[in-house]
């Protein structure tokens, strides 16, 4: 069974699984299950009424992008993924990456409830400032062109249309701007402010790490069942959206930062944006493009080792849930 | 942009780049590469700063450039404790120039004047200068001493111990502390002084450092010293009332709670009063959960509190999903932790596939109080009577459905739990006053308590490590030393500590229950060169552990000759002459089987007959030994906390002063010994500190330095029972496991319960999966081997090689796709300054990074 085309009744058929990938990758979402109110934000609220305006600017900022921006995400695999998919293994992963892109959505809600803002200006922030605007157009863009009766996905061009959304959306939107995003918030947690913020996003990540590695195991499963597609002007074209997506979130950047905090300006955020963007490029297969740098050399302590939490200070963020405990097997 | 810094005063001055390179330049003085990171560190501070930086931010992010680079080289390590030592002296002390002698003068000035100034406004007690010469103690610190340090422990130092002025600020350096410790130790000592220069010179050292209440609090105007509390709620409303006020009052003054449950009758229970039922144990732990959850945001320890219940309450059932993630919310507890307490029948009737019986504790209240033999026929007796239908409520199941459904909840949420009631209480020396109804917030501690006691604990730990000679040889003199002193030191507290509740009041004056503890462990067996999971390192916890305790008793029957016995001394089990080891038989006999434990002794040369006859005639103190986590002074003491294996060879430590990278300082030497480091840094965080994999690494380095998921689950078992076998209360054994095998898991904890552990802590868990990493190369489809575009890239280079075969590729010029790319980089490099060529020699481009 291929893993993109016109739907047919054998699709709704689990078993014989073809993409086993996919069938485990939703296994280790189903475990990675947690809820908002697990967090508590008091401490949090401590922090922010010590920080700078520049600082609460940030904070505001990049919420105002983060709530809406995880629906968009749940509207592209809507459109433009799900209907398109055969493999009814992908499509257990697609429910559940929506259903935690609704929990990102309802999370980054809870910390706008909680958090003394000015709730209304942010909601709207999405549809106001320059910057947010241009990212989400850019993702509609692509994401436009799936929705269109006439796409016909058995088609080369279909097929293109349909790589070049889940560039825009999944490597671009959640392997780009989100991990900028969950950086600038997870610097703040280094320097022991919004631990708890810091907690949530932890889970996000995790979650936005599995989003990737589907969507990566997706791409080159498309691209290997359909060697039409592997073209230099294609590859080029998957090579400028990326980079396009990278210029968009550059002056994203510049709006976040506008002056700069402790630890953090806005070069130094778009260094970390374009080395993360080489690493997406590479793992579809192109050339680096820009040769960066990561300067954020403590995210290896903030993400890249096994944590030991003191679980009567932070919340223990690495549980899984699904423990069998039926059966008395492997005696 | 011309970078300006905003001074304290609110002054602007230009950014002075020489300036910030001295004082890095000062703080690298003496070690190796101290050159290259003077320059690492300047270059990436400058990365981080924006016009307008406070100076205080700048000192800041002096700190953060060198922390980031810890990874890198520990001699970073040194740079930012020192950084961050500076920042301190120079807002405690106020400015030294760079002069030690000032310094020394000015910290031993400011000391002084912290005291006085702390008394005159009531916050420190006015023993702080009754009873020392002040002059000769401000003058015995000595600041080199923080040269002992790690960054994370002074970090945590400040963080959490020192006293804070009206800013939060710490007013305290690291010494300081130690000596403000010392003295709130010493006032009833006949020579103050002299005894405080005693402990500060122990604990300044790290050879032990006390437990977290007493270094929050020693010195102060109130001086609640207890870390652990043990209380039981009662089954009437007025005392359940009282037990929200008393673990309000008990987590204000710093103290963690443990609290039993079993009392509460259960759910359906009738209510006598108006013919209504009980809505049992769950929303009244609740209200705990929530009072707890108020209290924590106050102080600088937050309130917590470990809830018990025994595994025969008709509630048991609900108990077990209190920690879930989902479902009521006033169903769950958020914030505090549980434990079940479990008798040998129960573990007994897991083994032989038998039903277990679950009880209305308001129809068989003196389960609560029987252990051993009498426990197992009163329990027959009830399940007879429930089988005859005498009984109102009660649940049947087979006990290893039960024993299954506590360990899935343990695996997904980390709790309950586990600890044994028959161990904690046949191997009592101190339960003549009573069943000894719970452990505490840690499982540490084994103290009866009832209802005009609430049990009270008194802690502090020795650091092994501290007393390792260079060969890695004990130094078993000063190790005895070290352990008298902390007995003495405890001992003291118990007449100074002020106690919220008059309940603890009583418990505190008449058990002076203390329990030292013990840190380093896993520290000290990597220096023997051997692993955590091997029998030398059984042995030595062994042996360690009967020489500790040893001179601990026996410091404190000297104390007992001195001072006086402890109250409840009579009756006691060390009134009857016997030593913890000698309970082992008790609890052999009552089981009816013997523990699957070596119950011999390895430290020879220790008369424990001669000790026998002296306990009989008095002790100062009911308990003596208990091993706590250690979670926040392991770290103050540079060390692995208590009995902890290393997690990882490199890992971070998520706690409420920070989070910091913990990377393995004996491995790092072992491998720069071996020539390795520089080679394999990078591998050891891409495997997230588990080295077993790295081929370059020796099979003797991996053998002595595993992880908590590659050393074997049974290895923290049989190290805490060794221990067990000599300490009188408990130790707080975290459990590891890799492995989610249910039926493995049971094997680990009936392991544990066959060689007489009294107590298991909480389990941690491997992630199965964990966020992609950001400081180290991720490529998701190289590691699956697919190479999507890159097969288009690669055809070209072939067509492009094939066209041109003997040239050298002057490479991405004859590629049209790449031209573009390629004169970004142009532009990039030239900004940069760094022309970068390529050579043309073979033998350099052999070294060239871009023809590698």
């Amino acid at each position: 069974m291929p893993i993109i085309g016109k739907a047919s009744p054998e699709d709704t058929g689990l078993h014989p699984i073809h993409y086993q990938w996919a069938y485990d990758l939703y296994q280790q979402a189903v475990r990675n299950s947690w809820f908002p109110h697990e967090i508590a934000l008091k401490e949090d609220l401590i922090d922010f009424e010590t920080m700078t305006e520049e600082e609460r600017h940030a904070v505001k900022y990049i919420m105002a992008f983060f709530n809406p921006a995880e629906l968009m995400v749940n509207r592209s695999i809507a459109l433009g993924v799900y209907k398109y998919l055969k493999a009814p293994e992908a499509h257990l992963f697609l429910a559940r990456w929506m259903f935690e892109e609704a929990n990102h959505c309802v999370a980054f809600e809870y910390v706008l409830e909680t958090f003394p803002f000015d709730r209304e200006t942010i909601y709207e922030n999405h549809v106001q400032v320059p910057e947010m605007i241009a990212k989400e157009e850019f993702v509609t863009k692509y994401m436009a062109r799936m929705a269109d009766e006439n796409l016909d996905i058995e088609t080369p061009e279909g097929k293109r249309d349909f790589v070049k959304n889940l560039v825009a959306t999944n490597i671009v939107m959640e392997g780009c701007w989100f991990y900028s995003g969950f950086m600038v918030i997870l610097s703040f947690r280094q320097r022991n402010i919004l631990r708890n913020f810091g907690s949530l996003v932890d889970w996000v990540l995790r979650d936005e790490s599995l989003h990737l590695k589907f969507g990566i195991n997706l791409i080159h499963t498309v691209l290997e069942e359909n060697p039409e597609l592997l073209t230099e002007e294609f590859a080029a074209e998957i090579r400028d959206i990326i980079i396009e997506g990278v210029s968009v979130e550059i002056e994203y950047n510049k709006a976040l930062f506008p002056r700069g905090i402790l630890g953090l300006n806005a070069e130094y955020v778009n260094e970390y944006v374009k080395y993360v963007a080489d690493r997406r490029l590479e793992e579809l297969g192109l050339e680096k493009h820009f040769n960066a740098q990561n300067p954020a050399k403590w995210m290896s302590t903030a993400t890249d080792v096994f944590e030991l939490v003191n679980f009567f200070e932070m919340q223990n963020t690495k549980y899984e849930v699904d423990a069998h405990g039926s059966g008395e097997s492997k005696k | 942009m011309e970078l300006h810094v905003t001074k304290r005063d609110g002054t602007r001055q230009p950014f002075d780049a020489d300036r910030i390179n001295k004082s890095i330049e000062r703080a690298c003085a003496g070690l190796d590469n101290a050159f290259s990171m003077v320059a690492q560190i300047a270059t990436e501070t400058r990365l981080t700063i924006y016009d307008g930086i406070t100076s205080e931010e700048l000192d800041i992010a002096t700190i953060n450039a060198a922390v980031q680079n810890i990874k890198e080289d520990i001699r970073y390590d040194k740079v930012a404790t020192r950084l961050l030592l500076k920042t301190a002296y120079k807002r405690i002390v106020g400015e030294y120039n760079e002069d030690l002698t000032i310094l020394a003068k000015r910290h031993a000035d400011a000391f002084i004047d912290r005291i006085k100034k702390g008394v005159a406004e009531k916050r420190l007690d006015t023993r702080m200068i009754e009873c020392f010469d002040l002059e000769a103690l401000g003058a015995y610190m000595d600041l080199g001493r923080d040269e002992l340090f790690i960054y994370s422990a002074v970090s945590t130092l400040l963080d959490r111990y020192a006293l804070k002025g009206k800013d939060h600020k710490p007013m305290e350096t690291p010494q300081m502390f130690f000596m403000r410790v010392a003295m709130g130790m010493c006032y009833n000592e006949k020579d103050p002084t002299a005894v405080a220069k005693k402990f500060y010179d122990k604990m300044s050292h790290l050879k032990y450092v006390a437990g977290g209440s007493t270094n929050i609090n020693a010195g102060s105007a109130r001086p609640a010293l207890s870390n652990c509390f043990l209380i039981q709620m009662e089954d009437d409303m007025s005392h359940i009332s009282k037990t929200v006020s008393d673990v309000m009052m008990i987590s204000k003054a710093t103290g963690g709670i443990g609290l039993s449950l079993t009392k509460l009758r259960s759910t359906g229970s009738p209510l006598a009063s108006d013919n209504t039922y009980s809505s049992g144990p769950t929303p009244f732990a609740k209200i705990i959960d929530t009072a707890i959850r108020a209290i924590q945001r106050a102080g600088k320890k937050k309130g917590a509190c470990a809830m018990y219940m025994e595994n025969w309450h008709l509630d048991f059932p609900d108990f077990i999903d209190w920690k879930h993630n989902a479902g009521d919310d006033y169903l769950r507890m958020r914030t505090a932790n549980t434990a079940a307490f479990i008798s040998d029948e129960f573990m007994e009737r897991v083994q032989k596939n038998q039903s277990w019986y679950m009880f209305d504790p308001k129809e068989t209240p003196d389960l609560i109080e029987l252990y051993g033999k009498a426990f197992k026929k009163r329990y027959a007796e009830y399940i007879d009577m429930a089988e005859r239908g005498e009984i109102r409520a009660f649940k049947k199941v087979p006990a290893r459905e039960q024993w299954r459904h506590i360990l899935v909840a343990l695996q997904t949420t980390s709790h309950p739990w586990i600890t044994w009631k028959d161990p904690i209480n046949l191997r009592a020396l101190n339960n003549n006053t009573g069943t000894i109804h719970m452990s505490n917030l840690c499982t540490e501690i084994c103290l009866p308590q009832d209802r005009d006691n609430i049990a009270v604990c008194n802690l502090a730990s020795v650091n092994i490590v501290a007393h390792m000679k260079e060969e890695g040889e004990m130094d078993w003199q000063g190790l005895e030393d070290t352990v008298r002193t902390t007995v003495r030191h405890l001992d003291n507290l118990v007449d100074i500590n002020v106690l919220p509740v008059e309940e603890a009041r009583n418990s505190d004056s008449a058990n002076r229950a203390v329990g030292l503890g013990v840190m380093g462990f896993a520290d000290a067996v990597e220096r023997l060169g051997v692993s955590y999971d091997s029998p030398q390192s059984y042995d030595f916890a062994d042996r360690i552990f009967e020489f500790i305790s040893y001179m601990a008793i026996d410091e404190s029957a000297n104390l007992a000759a001195e001072r006086g016995s402890y109250s409840n001394f009579a009756g006691s089990g060390w009134s009857k002459g016997m030593v913890p080891v000698d309970t082992l038989e008790r609890l052999e006999s009552e089981r009816g089987r013997p523990l699957s434990v070596d119950k011999s002794s390895k430290h020879k040369g220790l008369d424990w007959d001669l000790l026998r006859g002296k306990v009989q005639k008095g002790m100062r103190n009911a308990t003596l030994m208990a091993v706590a986590p250690n979670a926040n002074i392991g770290l103050v003491a540079s060390t692995v906390p208590g009995m902890d294996p290393r997690f990882a060879q490199v890992f971070s430590r998520n706690k409420m002063s920070g989070k910091y990278l913990d990377l393995n300082h004996n491995l790092v030497k072992a491998l720069e010994k071996a020539n390795l480091w520089e080679k394999v840094k990078g591998k050891i965080i891409e495997s997230q500190g588990d080295i077993s994999d790295i081929e370059e690494i020796p099979e003797e380095i991996k053998k002595v330095f595993k992880t908590s998921f590659t050393t074997s689950p049974f290895a923290f078992i049989e190290v805490a029972a060794r221990a067990q076998k000599w300490v009188d209360q408990a130790l707080s054994r975290n459990i590891y496991l890799e492995t989610r095998d249910i039926d493995e898991m049971m094997r680990v904890y009936e392991t544990a319960w066959e060689k007489g552990v009294k107590t298991t802590y909480y389990l941690h868990m491997k992630p199965r999966h964990s966020a992609e990493q950001s400081t180290v190369s991720v490529n998701k489809a190289s590691a699956m081997g697919k190479v999507g575009f890159g097969a288009v890239l690669a055809a070209k280079r072939a067509a492009a090689e094939a066209a041109a075969p003997a040239e050298m590729p002057k490479a991405p010029a004859s590629v049209p796709v790449m031209t573009v790319e390629e004169e970004e980089e142009k532009v990039m490099v030239s900004v940069a300054g760094k022309p970068k060529v390529c050579p043309i020699d073979p033998a350099e481009r052999a070294q060239c990074d871009s023809c590698q």
